[in-house]
């Protein structure tokens, strides 16, 4: 465990320049009262906002997820009725989806973290980003009254013709998605416009962080695919209560063209879920195993290639939706080239982490774990798109295993790497390192306990969203159980010990995990403008003049030219 | 934020440079690159309903070229050229920001507001005159008028001009009132005139007068058929032909002179009917109440004394007498009578006006050959009433479906309240065709068989033009779905712009804008430019159909 580090206990011979005692009081301290978070216009507020936001989402989703999981230990009737139990999936997967998986990475840690390791002092727009947020919590807020309101029962997926049949709220969730959908698209308008204008002088488009291309890639999909979802959730939303008849064929209107419209924007969404988590998992594995991170360029080129590519393989979500022959074709082949860039970056970090100094640190133990299970959800995901054993599969478990494995497996371990890898920055605080491990051990085991069986179920045709089943499923559906109770609590413990460490962390350093972007140079907590004096930029990914002065502290050695002559530090502001 | 303040200033730079901006043209090109994204984002916003637009298209291409001429190009004209000339004042306003001419500057703001306010009133003449004719979208589609227009049937008999529905049913071999064939009807102007054979009447209420005292009431006169009298040792003069009399007062002297139905419900009244010769008097109601005349052999009302002065005719006596009190209760509500008959010749009067349109000249000697109105037709309503149609008259394939439908359509252009009601009097359906038989009728019969009046083999360009004569195509609404669907989120981005426009003139007048600092009129002048080509693209797409 970390020893009790100050500031001012630095090696002589590792005198760092920066570095040096904080004076400026961190931006949790600066300013103190409810209105000087509720009207801050400072970004790591505002991203610390969402990510308690987020949490919450994530116990409301996992308490219905559980739910479900629970009614479906026996076949028939086990705590709640059919009606029930489709309002517990549709609300466990809007809430999932839209509250916590999309805006997890990018609009909550992203915030926080984004802007410094740009060197920048706040995001381009700081009013636009608090207003962002406000459309998340009213967006939010809507989605969760559809409870009290009537409950909602169309799944996430708000299909046509039955979203605009059923009697529960879907008015007040399209409301609500409307507006979690121009949040999302706020935060990435002002995060592409601070990567462009806010890169410190010196710092070219790859000498960025991967997390940043990440989040740029994020941004373009954010800003490019989530409008024809504001319009389509519009349109759902006036056909219910106006009866213009857009997509009802009793009209002359099209219940398919709703499908094209929500999946144009919906897989696009699937890679605003996952690009963040490659950012993320590229800056955790070049971090702990202490090597540059193997092939930049293609990492990076691989997150702007897997945006791009998500805009054209919609269609692969309607195989059996009464496409022509010819669209299944194309975009089934268009389906096998995403494995193209996904497979680059797992064989980059597999190659990353040959013969790395390999740190098994909390944050570390989620990025391995991502790496298994987005291999597995990657893969499957190739089953999916070939389109005879599509026919099959669709809207069986193995599709729910699936994307579990990708958005669940991989996006939220994700997350859950981040949260534990900046938390100490953004906090000051380090968390109990022994919880934290056995917690990424128990997310890890307690997923696949849950659903690995639901592969098997599902390939042997138990069909997804059902309230009831044949007998011959039930020890695939209890070990699943099982295994999300195992799930659930290891998420509950880590909420409760990071929510804990405010209280009996110890203070951290400035950098605990020996990270090389600019972050870890900004004080820990950050001051409000991030940066007491601008950072000095060192090449990206290099490991080499980090030292561990003491457990979970790191300081940067002064660089030095042939004479052993101070090298200035260049400033970029 | 002001509040915000950060140690490095910006020196003799506007105030309005925020802190994180390392200067006033780093903050401009964020801004700049940002708006450019949400204009971006805006396209894609659009870009469904230009997608539906292009999709319902291609799969209904009728209706897009049935509906669009219920758009005013003229309407459409005037809003592209304003919105163009919008655009240039917007432009002109960055430029005059550019080069500190704060008054060209408010100038160029309030030219543009004054633009933007005058396209929405063109929107909202268009639009209110849409919402009067029920010109509308999805299930609120119901229009009054043909986008040639011709008048045409509503389902809630909600416009002047057009009436009720009568349809024939099979089941019961009777006429019925309101609904006929629900979704298809024949767009071939060539099936024009098949119907059932009917004699319709248009109806009027009136509410019975009730006499009291002593009167003198002309039946024929007044039109009016049904009276009662309610006053006690009066005398009444009933003149001219009248259908029915209530009289429920005692001890009257009532004199008719004719009379259909006749009630007496009161005691001690002497009734005189001097002319008997009502032909549909045929019935006698077994009511105990009322006691028969020793000459006539049929029922009177107690006490009361009915004499019938007229000359008997062999077999029509005595005339029917009631409905009884009980039945009819004139002073509660109204009764309809046959106010006038429609006659059938609809059919011509469409190709009447095709021929009108066609040459003003020769059109003009059969145009005041026209049929006066009103008259009827078989035509089309959308979506109202299941399909009669049985299957055999499917198999024959002689019973069309608008067999079984008449519009009853003035065009008299007289308003009509919800007061009108149409009664008909129909002969049989024709019966089905065998098949044969229909082989030889395909041919282009001239004779009127067996209900079938094919009046005119049109042309392509007559039949488009005829198209927009006759009733909408089936799922027209799709089309004003798109059309109001698309104008609407235009003309509320139009809304917002005024807003910022206005915010953009108060700080122009506080003199905030500066050639260092003249960010926001250059973002507004670019969002109203996207707006302006949205509409650009919108004004052909939807107008301009040909």
């Amino acid at each position: 465990m970390a020893t009790p580090a100050t500031h001012d206990v630095i090696p002589e011979n590792l005198k760092n320049l920066p570095q040096g005692p904080v004076t400026e009081p961190d931006f949790l301290h600066v300013t103190r009262g409810f209105k000087s978070w509720a009207f801050t216009l400072d970004h790591k507020r505002i991203g610390m906002m969402y990510l308690f936001g987020i949490l919450f989402s994530l116990l409301l989703g996992g308490t219905f997820a559980l739910l479900l999981r629970t009614e479906l230990w026996a076949p028939g009737k086990t705590i709640v009725g059919p009606d029930t139990y489709n309002q517990f999936f549709t609300l466990h997967g809007s809430v999932m989806v839209f509250l916590v998986i999309i805006p997890g990475i990018p609009a909550a840690l992203g915030n926080i973290i984004m802007p410094i390791q740009l060197g920048a002092p706040d995001v381009a727009f700081p009013r636009l980003n608090l207003s962002s947020f406000y459309l998340w919590i009213s967006g939010a807020t809507l989605l969760i009254l559809t409870i009290p309101f009537g409950g909602l029962d169309t799944g996430w997926t708000l299909y046509t013709p039955y979203s605009l049949e059923t009697h529960s709220a879907v008015m007040v969730a399209t409301l609500g998605v409307f507006l979690l959908g121009f949040s999302s698209i706020f935060t990435g308008l002002n995060f592409l416009v601070t990567i462009h204008k806010f890169r410190p002088q010196g710092m070219g488009w790859f000498q960025l962080p991967l997390n940043i291309w990440a989040l740029y890639g994020t941004a373009v999909m954010q800003v490019l695919a989530t409008p024809v979802l504001g319009i389509t959730v519009l349109l759902l939303t006036v056909e219910r209560f106006g009866h213009i008849g857009i997509f009802d064929p009793a009209m002359g209107g099209d219940p398919v063209l709703f499908q094209h419209f929500f999946w144009f924007y919906s897989h696009p969404a699937v890679y605003i879920m996952i690009i963040p988590g490659m950012g993320v998992i590229s800056e955790l594995i070049s971090t702990y195993a202490r090597k540059p991170i193997f092939g930049y360029r293609f990492v990076a080129y691989s997150s702007l290639s897997l945006a791009l590519l998500s805009f054209l393989v919609w269609g692969h979500h309607m195989f059996v939706s009464g496409q022509s022959r010819l669209a299944n074709m194309v975009f089934s082949a268009l389906t096998f080239t995403v494995g193209i860039p996904s497979a680059i970056k797992v064989f980059n970090w597999v190659a990353t982490l040959y013969k790395g100094d390999i740190r098994l640190k909390t944050g570390m133990l989620y990025a391995l774990s991502f790496l298994l299970l987005f291999t597995i959800g990657g893969l499957t995901g190739l089953f999916l798109g070939i389109l005879s054993v599509d026919v099959h599969l669709h809207d069986t478990y193995f599709v729910v295993a699936h994307f579990h494995y990708v958005m669940m497996g991989s996006t939220l371990v994700a997350f859950l790497g981040a949260l534990h890898h900046w938390w100490p920055k953004f906090t000051g605080k380090m968390y109990n390192e022994t919880l934290g491990r056995w917690c990424a051990i128990g997310v890890f085991v307690g997923f696949n306990t849950t659903f690995l069986p639901q592969f098997v179920m599902g390939a042997r045709g138990m069909p997804r969203r059902y309230w009831d089943y044949d007998p011959q499923y039930q020890t695939f559906h209890q070990i699943s159980t099982i295994g999300a109770f195992i799930l659930g609590i290891s998420l509950l413990i880590t909420v409760c010990y990071l929510v804990a460490s405010f209280w009996t962390g110890e203070k951290a350093p400035r950098n605990p995990w020996g990270g090389s972007t600019l972050e870890w140079q900004a004080p820990t907590p950050p001051t409000l403008y991030n940066f007491e004096t601008p950072p000095v930029l060192h090449e990206i990914y290099n490991y080499d003049d980090l030292v561990e002065v003491s457990p979970d502290r790191w300081e940067r050695i002064i660089p030095t030219d042939a004479d052993g002559a101070v090298v200035p530090p260049k400033a970029h502001h | 934020m002001s509040g915000d303040d950060h140690g490095h200033g910006h020196g003799d730079q506007s105030r309005f440079i925020k802190h994180h901006y390392d200067d006033a043209q780093h903050q401009f090109d964020s801004g700049k690159f940002g708006i450019w994204l949400f204009l971006a984002q805006e396209v894609l916003f659009f870009s469904a309903l230009f997608v539906a637009y292009v999709l319902y298209r291609v799969h209904h291409p009728e209706i897009f070229s049935y509906a669009h001429k219920w758009l005013d190009v003229k309407m459409g004209a005037i809003n592209t050229s304003v919105l163009i000339f919008s655009s240039l004042t917007a432009a002109w306003a960055v430029r005059a920001a550019q080069l500190k001419q704060p008054r060209l500057l408010i100038v160029c703001l309030a030219t543009t507001i004054v633009c933007a306010c005058a396209f929405l009133g063109v929107k909202y003449l268009e639009y209110s005159h849409k919402i009067h004719e029920h010109i509308l979208f999805g299930r609120y589609f119901d229009p009054c008028v043909s986008p040639g227009g011709e008048e045409l049937l509503t389902k809630n008999n909600e416009c002047s001009g057009a009436k009720s529905t009568i349809s024939w049913d099979p089941g019961t071999g009777k006429a019925s009132e309101g609904c006929f064939d629900a979704d298809k009807h024949d767009t071939d102007i060539k099936l024009f005139g098949i119907q059932a054979d009917c004699q319709v009447f248009e109806q009027e209420p009136y509410k019975a007068p009730v006499l009291r005292g002593s009167a003198t009431h002309d039946c024929t006169k007044t039109r009016e058929v049904f009276a009662s009298v309610e006053g006690s040792g009066g005398t009444y003069t009933f003149t001219g032909d009248c259908d029915t009399l209530i009289i429920k007062g005692d001890k009257n002297q009532v004199t008719i002179e004719s009379v259909k139905h006749l009630t007496v419900d009161g005691a001690g009244n002497q009734v005189t009917v001097t002319k008997v010769d009502d032909a549909k008097a045929s019935a006698v109601p077994a009511d105990p109440k009322v006691k028969v005349d020793p000459k006539h052999p049929a029922p009177y009302v107690a006490a009361s004394t009915i004499t019938f002065a007229g000359p008997p005719v062999e077999g029509k006596y005595p005339p029917k007498l009631g409905p009884t009190a009980g039945e009819v209760k004139p002073d509660q509500g109204e009764k309809w009578r046959d106010k006038v008959e429609i006659k059938n010749q609809c059919p011509d009067e469409l190709l009447m006006k095709l021929n009108a349109h066609q040459s003003e000249s020769g059109a003009s000697k059969e145009a005041e050959a026209a049929p006066k109105y009103p008259c009827w037709r078989p035509a089309y309503q959308p979506n109202v009433c299941p399909d009669q149609t049985t299957p055999e008259q499917h198999a024959h394939g002689a019973a069309t479906k608008s067999q079984f439908g008449v519009l009853v359509e003035y065009n008299d252009k007289v308003e009509r309240g919800d007061d009108v009601k149409i009664r008909a009097e129909c002969k049989e359906a024709p019966a089905p065709k065998p098949l044969d038989a229909m082989a030889t009728a395909n041919k282009p019969a001239e004779t009127d068989n067996q209900g079938i009046h094919p009046i005119h083999i049109a042309s392509e360009h007559e039949e488009q033009e005829i198209e927009s004569l006759g009733p909408p195509p089936e799922h027209t609404s799709m089309f004003l779905t798109i059309y109001f669907l698309m104008t609407g989120l235009h003309g509320l981005h139009v809304f917002v712009g005024i807003l910022v426009f206005i915010w953009l003139l108060v700080r122009a007048v506080k003199g905030h804008f500066t050639p260092d600092y003249f960010g926001p009129v250059d973002f507004a002048a670019l969002y109203w430019h996207i707006v302006d080509l949205i509409w650009i693209f919108l004004f052909p797409l939807l107008y301009l159909i040909h």
